[in-house]
């Protein structure tokens, strides 16, 4: 056997090698309650093997953010915000936290086909939220997410429903909107833009159920 | 999966590597037979003083668990852990802003690690910015996981080849969690206090 | 007609020729120009066609015209528009004319339209009425005869089904088959790929449509009602097959001990005889037989190149369609492809296997490449959603539990389809040799009786018999009961007294244990028997290292004392035979000697002397052991 690595070194072998899937292709869209049934028949037939009835899930997400309280002063930091998402599953309990890092999204030009951005995904014990309190970080928003996720190859797609977290109790939770949010993403290490290319091929085939489409949170944010 | 109990040893008038030999023959001649090597590293980062009062965070790696990054994070009252899967490295960078490192602070210990029965014996050497600070013995036992009903076969066997300097009373750490069952995370806790110790060593001679 | 039906014809495109050269070379003539071929259809009105009777009649008055027309149609020679330009205008005058005369009469001054008196027609109802009845059933016959004629073929085709329509068969292929066009042929794709296989054999097929030839062909012999052979429905589709997925194929798996066949599998989809390959089969039949070729080819390939990665003590051997493994020592397990294509079946017809065994093994190769399929297909989802596609549950789960690097490795470890497929083998194999031994042993052994139940359910790779020794009629006094589990390599032996025995593949050692129980069983046994009737026991041993060295294991013994004490029974049990010997308490043959003088030493115990038991009258051991205490209880 031989000597066990620095976990740094193998670490930055592995970004090096570029073997991690950090970068997360994403394309969004929603579709209305009424045609979510269309669309989930719709993707039965695309997606592999859902013999068996679409994959359910309900997760809990919660939303932190580190800020520097003084960001006024320090203007030279470029960047003061940083939020993570801590998930976890309601109906599957034996499945570990999952905290998530999302960095800033690419849109790119037109050609690129798919909204880019860096994604940290990590498991992690149920102490994450008392450990990301005591970081610092502090809750931006929670919200409760249920729905179906659907495969085909390496791109999974989610039609989920948000519900916003009642007062107190798991059971009033209120829907936010009358539409579900539809999300067809990779993981992928960086550099295989190839897999844009198929993603909005899929995406064509769900035309003219649900368009999804490269969202810019920047102008949604002007928007409104 | 067991117990750990983590000690330090020094023998007078020795260096580091003499030590270890001294160890390693004792443990040999005990029947042990050697199975590879081990490393437990330890990387420390602290808030910038924007994020107000001062937090540490240590990443431990441990080469029993090469899928986990564990880290505790000391807000000066109380020690808060967090197991994670590898990436956590990755996230820590992310976090530049906000928790910085120094790289004098890291530390690690390692060396070889024996079998012998049910126990498994690891004798590592400590090393700040490659500076020698001490030996770490590490005693697994690995058929039981609550410390109050194997503490006093470990204390028996760590005597056997520490001698005298074998702990008389368990780990600081583990004496109002006697009655727990054993997590891995105990393991870590324990380095990290001895690493402490070792560093603040290191800064004061 | 109501149902007229507008067609469009159009000219061939091609020019007209003109001039054949003597070499052959076609000069053709230069296409009409727009106006040219406007003139030329212009020319070919006829004008005069609609009034050719006033024409006539005006001919005869217009004498004079007509000099002039001729002299126009000689002029016309020299203009292509002339004559139609001469046309045009007569018509012009008459229309002129006859718009003057309706003026004039319009004012009913000068001229006065009076309407002329028909002649009334001859009318002959009868007459009449006999040509429409003789038109009507003409028509109706040719209607009849008509009819008659589609019923008559429909019936054909109904009752014959000679030929089915291409695209209803298209249709039903379609519901089976994956097919796509590809520009203009039909392309089908028969491989596993959807379901995850990963082998990189194409299997297309072409769907064409059958040949005209052959469908005019096959009608004439149906037309006989009373023909004796029924006529196969003819397909209108025809599949076309790479030649290499062609034929028959299966595997055959062997266990070979000395080259002598323990057991044969043969792995067939569609059944033990071979589908005839010949041309006329059903598309159907067709394609599944050339699915299972596929299937087959990468199963084999997939063993042979598991088979040459295994780093196993004695190493695989893989020579062209075989694939060698050593399961035991001395016995192989053999895997190989068997693929006839029609050309060669008949010489490479196999002699059918002479044992009949289960269909075990072919099963289970059978089953392990469609999960390994189902596995490659059926990834877990992550949940939470957002977490990443493809690790496990227990993967996801090592970080933040913190597992070891003995269990992650223990997560990374799969068993390759060779190695289950050989430990299948293997347990089959223990499983015919428990039997067997267990068998032989019964057989040879009648007293006690030993019966053995194997548990129904059980897995690829183990199962459980439970044996029950008992002697008959005495099966409520004592009963041993023993289970063995066979596994892949070894047997687990649980006894009686919770005791484990972990024996390895050698028969011996389990009929070596067997024995032993059967000795410790006949010792338990009389023990038992001696207590009901009162006698004690007075001390017994499993394994007696006295006497005789045993081939196998050692010999039982116990001894036993009557309710007065004063008989002894010693019962010595070997696996070769059971040796009993009494004493009487008081010697009878007590003698006063110079050493022992008293009398009171005759109640130490006699000689043992033997009793012989195969002249004793008894059904089984027990009951001549209860016969013979009986009798010496009796006697005191």
């Amino acid at each position: 056997m031989s000597t066990p690595g620095n976990a740094m070194d193998s670490l930055s072998a592995a970004l090096k090698c570029n073997i991690i899937p950090n970068q997360e292709y994403l394309l969004q869209g929603s579709v209305l309650d009424q045609y979510v049934e269309v669309l989930l028949h719709r993707l039965r037939g695309l997606c592999d093997n859902v013999d068996s009835g679409p994959e359910t899930f309900h997760d809990h997400e919660i939303c932190f953010s580190l800020r520097i309280p003084n960001s006024g002063a320090t203007t030279s930091m470029p960047m003061s915000v940083f939020s993570l998402r801590v998930r976890r599953a309601i109906d599957v309990t034996d499945t570990p936290f999952q905290l998530r890092y999302i960095g800033q999204q690419e849109l790119g030009d037109k050609n690129r086909p798919t909204v880019v951005r860096s994604s940290i995904d990590m498991a992690c014990s149920s102490s994450i939220i008392e450990f990301l309190n005591e970081l610092g970080c502090r809750i931006d928003f929670e919200y409760i997410a249920r729905g179906y996720m659907f495969r085909k190859g390496r791109m999974k797609i989610t039609v989920s429903k948000i519900f916003k977290m009642g007062s107190n109790k798991q059971e009033s939770v209120e829907p936010i909107s009358q539409s579900y949010i539809v999300e067809l993403s990779v993981l992928a290490p960086s550099g295989q833009d190839s897999i844009g290319e198929d993603m909005r091929i899929f995406a064509e085939q769900l035309r003219p159920l649900v368009q999804l489409e490269k969202i810019d949170y920047k102008r949604l944010s002007n928007m409104m | 999966m067991g117990v750990t109990i983590l000690s330090q040893f020094f023998l007078d008038n020795k260096t580091g590597p003499q030590t270890i030999e001294v160890l390693s023959k004792r443990i040999a001649a005990l029947g042990a037979v050697q199975q590879g090597h081990f490393l437990v590293d330890c990387e420390t980062y602290t808030s910038v003083p924007q994020l107000g009062h001062q937090r540490t965070v240590h990443v431990l790696h441990n080469s029993e668990q090469p899928a986990t990054v564990f880290s505790l994070l000391d807000n000066g009252t109380k020690i808060t852990s967090l197991a994670t899967d590898g990436l956590f490295d990755l996230l820590m960078m992310k976090m530049s802003h906000f928790y910085t490192s120094k790289k004098q602070t890291k530390v690690e210990s390692k060396g070889l690690r024996y079998e012998i029965g049910d126990f498994c014996v690891k004798l590592g050497t400590v090393t700040v910015s490659s500076n020698c600070k001490g030996i770490l013995v590490e005693v697994e036992y690995r058929p039981c996981v609550v410390p109050a009903m194997c503490w006093d076969l470990m204390k028996e066997f760590l005597q056997g080849f520490l001698g005298t300097a074998a702990p008389t009373n368990p780990p600081a750490y583990l004496q109002n969690k006697m009655q727990d069952i054993y997590f891995p995370i105990d393991t870590i806790h324990q380095y990290l206090d001895h690493f402490t110790m070792l560093r603040k060593k290191l800064f004061i001679s | 007609m109501s149902y007229s039906v507008n067609i469009s014809v159009e000219a061939p495109t091609e020019n007209q020729i003109q001039e054949i050269t003597y070499d052959g070379t076609e000069i053709y003539q230069p296409p009409l120009t727009l106006s040219e071929s406007l003139a030329k259809y212009a020319q070919k009105i006829d004008f005069s066609k609609t009034s050719e009777v006033e024409i006539k009649k005006e001919e005869s008055n217009e004498d004079s015209k007509s000099d002039t027309d001729s002299k126009d149609a000689f002029q016309s020679s020299l203009w292509p528009w002339d004559s139609v330009r001469n046309k045009l205008r007569n018509t012009l005058q008459e229309v002129c004319v006859l718009a003057d005369v309706l003026a004039i009469a319009k004012d009913k001054r000068y001229l006065v339209l009076d309407p002329v008196q028909q002649e009334p027609l001859e009318t002959k109802p009868m007459v009449q009425i006999y040509a429409r009845k003789k038109a009507l059933a003409g028509a109706a016959s040719v209607l009849l005869a008509g009819s008659e004629k589609m019923k008559n073929s429909q019936n054909e085709a109904a009752r014959s089904r000679t030929t089915l329509d291409f695209h209803i068969e298209l249709l039903r292929l379609r519901q089976n088959w994956r097919l796509k066009k590809v520009s203009n042929t039909i392309i089908g794709d028969l491989s596993y790929r959807t379901t995850g296989s990963k082998y990189l054999q194409t299997g297309t097929f072409e769907v064409t449509k059958a040949e005209d030839e052959e469908k005019v062909t096959s009608p004439p012999s149906s037309p006989l009602p009373g023909g004796p052979a029924p006529v196969k429905p003819t397909s209108a589709l025809r599949v076309s097959i790479p030649s290499e997925l062609q034929g028959v194929a299966y595997i055959e798996v062997l266990c070979q001990k000395d080259q002598e066949d323990l057991c044969t599998a043969n792995l067939t989809l569609l059944g033990s005889g071979p589908p005839p390959s010949n041309p006329d089969m059903h598309w159907q039949q067709k394609l599944e037989a050339a699915q299972n070729v596929l299937f087959c080819k990468e199963l084999f390939n997939q063993l042979a190149k598991e088979a040459v990665q295994l780093q196993a003590p004695i190493p695989h051997m893989v020579v062209g369609n075989q694939i060698m493994a050593t399961v035991l020592p001395g016995i192989q397990l053999i895997i190989a492809l068997r693929h006839s294509t029609s050309s060669d079946k008949k010489q490479q017809n196999p002699p059918p296997s002479k044992s009949d065994h289960d269909h075990v093994l072919e099963h289970s190769l059978h089953q392990l490449l469609r999960e390994v399929h189902h596995k490659n297909t059926h990834h877990p989802f992550p949940h939470p959603a957002t977490g990443p596609l493809g690790p496990s549950k227990k993967r996801m789960l090592a970080g933040p539990t913190a597992a070891d690097r003995y269990e992650l490795l223990e997560m990374t470890k799969t068993q390759t389809l060779l190695e289950q497929i050989v430990q299948q083998a293997q347990h089959f194999i223990m499983r015919m040799r428990t039997e067997y031994v267990l068998d032989t042993i019964a057989k040879e052994v009648k007293d006690p009786l030993i019966t053995s139940h194997w548990n129904t359910l059980n897995s690829p790779t183990q199962s459980c018999v439970k044996i029950h020794i008992s002697t008959h009629g005495y099966d409520a006094v004592c009963r041993t009961p023993l289970i063995i589990h066979v596994g892949e390599k070894s047997l687990k032996c649980i006894c009686r007294d919770g005791k484990v025995m972990n024996m390895s593949y050698e028969p011996q050692e389990l009929r070596d244990l067997i024995f032993c129980h059967i000795n410790q069983h006949q010792i338990l046994a009389v023990q038992a028997l001696a207590k009901t009737m009162g006698w004690q026991a007075l001390g017994n041993s499993n394994h007696l290292g006295t006497g005789t060295v045993e081939p196998l294991g050692n010999a039982s013994s116990c001894l036993l004392s009557s309710p007065t004490g004063d008989r002894i029974i010693a019962v010595r049990c070997e696996p070769s035979d059971t040796q009993v010997s009494v004493a009487h308490s008081p010697r009878q043959d007590f003698f006063p000697s110079r050493l022992v003088t008293e009398r009171k030493w005759e109640h130490l115990g006699g000689q043992f002397r033997d009793v012989r038991l195969d002249k004793m009258e008894g059904r089984n051991f027990l009951h001549k052991m209860e016969l013979l205490m009986a009798s010496l209880t009796s006697s005191s």
